[in-house]
């Protein structure tokens, strides 16, 4: 089987010196393996060493203090940890545990393939207990993505959808690199691979629906 | 029967905001699929957490996959396949065809595959070794119909088609939210043995908790483990949820199955 397209494109980045994802910084080794670790733990020794790349879902799952990481792109990736890969097919299993389809965005933004959907499409698509998630007013909506959506605490992704069919901002009280994917996110200036959100995720949409409840 | 070069496999899973257990059996089914090297590709996604649906449009982007096979890894037909998974994954029905020619096959849920009952039998001689089934009670609980599924009429079903075996003194469908409920255990039952397997994808507030509360165990196991309790003057018998089983990997396999099989005999019909 060939190499996936997904795996080529990774290797791509990582030749251009794309070497941090979210959170995450990619070493190579002589081997053609990979090491991945906390970008805070870069200097630090003493890591706790995983092998396969599977345990990333562990990793992932829980942040410092032990709590449940429901969105994986929030800035709360635990520390202390190293994950050794044996190849690339392994960093990427390994980093879409990590970013669940992050790269998949990427690679689809590099082709220029990368579809968005306005917020306000999304909304308006619910059915069940989220159709009512739609009545958010405008600046409910502005309020609520700068307050969710931001790189300081709330999501590490880089928004590339429009709040409606006319190109709204997303939210006026986020800065305009929260939407420019050569941007790193963590506020650490290194080549970044992006962590593109092309769609409001369920969270949010959950997030709205309970702005619109609590207004009724 | 998926082809290993040009076939691509998604697993639709429910997933949590609140329980880091509820998409682990998922994941883990993937991986194991994953590392018999069956499909070309082999990816997840989650009405609840990440990858989103929305993201899965975004997948399978090699020239050389074909055919994507979505097997919703849910224990039955309802709310979230009928109308949730084909709305997120814009699925025009049984088969969609990309614009790049690609073909979605939009396979039954797991927990309709007919090796189901064989499955909950298995996992509850697997509980109770060496309790005599013709003695015993068998509960196979699910939720009820608080929520937008079908889940409850299926339990109903796999505790018909076990009580047919007649292996077991009584099989009984039980459920949280509606008669008859888990909690009229004693009553709604006569054995000394009383083996429960809680008819569920995931291991969670549910199967951890709930379904243990309503029960009366006071401890109950959160380590994956199943063990007995004596209760009441009864002796039960708890199960972690169905859909931790790692045969569930051979189910999701199947289902991508059957859709080919299914269609075949449909196209020898006509």
């Amino acid at each position: 089987m060939s190499a996936l397209a997904q795996e080529r494109a990774l290797g791509d980045w990582l030749a251009k010196g794309l070497r941090c994802i979210g959170q995450i910084a990619i070493q190579s080794g002589d081997d053609g393996g990979f090491v991945l670790r906390h970008r805070e733990d870069r200097e630090r020794t003493g890591l706790v060493v995983s092998q396969r790349a599977d345990d990333a879902a562990e990793l992932a799952r829980f942040d410092d203090a032990g709590n449940y990481r429901p969105l994986k792109t929030a800035p709360t990736l635990r520390h202390g940890w190293k994950l050794r890969l044996a190849n690339l097919a392994e960093l990427r299993l390994a980093l879409d545990l990590f970013y669940p389809g992050r790269l998949a965005m990427f690679a689809a933004f590099e082709k220029d393939e990368l579809v968005t959907t306005p917020l306000r499409d999304t909304l308006g698509r619910q059915t069940g207990m989220y159709r009512i998630a739609a009545q958010i007013r405008e600046d409910q909506t502005d309020e609520l993505v700068g307050r969710f959506c931001a790189s300081n605490g709330g999501c590490l992704r880089t928004i590339q959808w429009r709040r409606d069919a006319a190109g709204t901002v997303p939210s006026t009280q986020l800065p305009p690199d929260k939407f420019d994917p050569r941007h790193d996110q963590t506020g650490g200036a290194e080549p970044v691979v992006p962590l593109l959100c092309q769609e409001a995720c369920n969270l949010l949409v959950a997030e709205a629906r309970t702005v619109v409840q609590a207004n009724r | 029967m998926p082809s290993d070069s040009s076939s691509a496999l998604l697993i639709v899973g429910h997933g949590s905001t609140v329980n880091p257990a509820s998409s682990a059996p998922t994941l883990m089914h993937a991986a194991t699929i994953r590392g018999r090297g069956i499909f070309a590709d082999v990816a997840c996604c989650f009405w609840k957490e990440e990858p989103s649906l929305r993201d899965a449009l975004f997948f399978f982007r090699d020239p050389g996959i074909r055919e994507v096979y979505v097997v919703p890894n849910f224990i039955s037909e309802g709310y979230f396949t009928r109308t949730v998974i084909p709305r997120e994954l814009e699925l025009a029905g049984a088969e969609t065809e990309r614009p790049n020619g690609q073909l979605w096959k939009y396979c039954d849920p797991v927990g309709a595959h007919e090796s189901m009952t064989g499955h909950l039998l298995e996992r509850a001689r697997a509980i109770a070794p060496g309790v005599d089934e013709s003695t015993a009670t068998l509960l196979i609980v699910a939720h009820g119909t608080s929520l937008n599924d079908n889940s409850a009429v299926a339990a109903k079903e796999q505790a018909e088609k076990i009580r047919a075996l007649e292996r077991y003194a009584a099989v009984l469908n039980v459920y949280m939210e509606e008669p008859p409920q888990v909690s009229d255990w004693v009553n709604l039952t006569k054995t000394q043995n009383v083996v429960v397997v809680p008819f569920f994808i995931s291991d969670g507030l549910h199967s951890y908790e709930d379904i243990p509360a309503l029960l009366g165990i006071e401890n109950a196991s959160t380590g994956g483990e199943s063990r007995a309790h004596e209760l009441q003057g009864r002796t039960l018998f708890y199960s972690t949820a169905i859909g931790t089983d790692s045969r569930f990997a051979d189910v999701i396999i199947e289902q991508a199955n059957s859709f080919d099989q299914r269609k075949q005999v449909l196209q020898s019909a006509s």
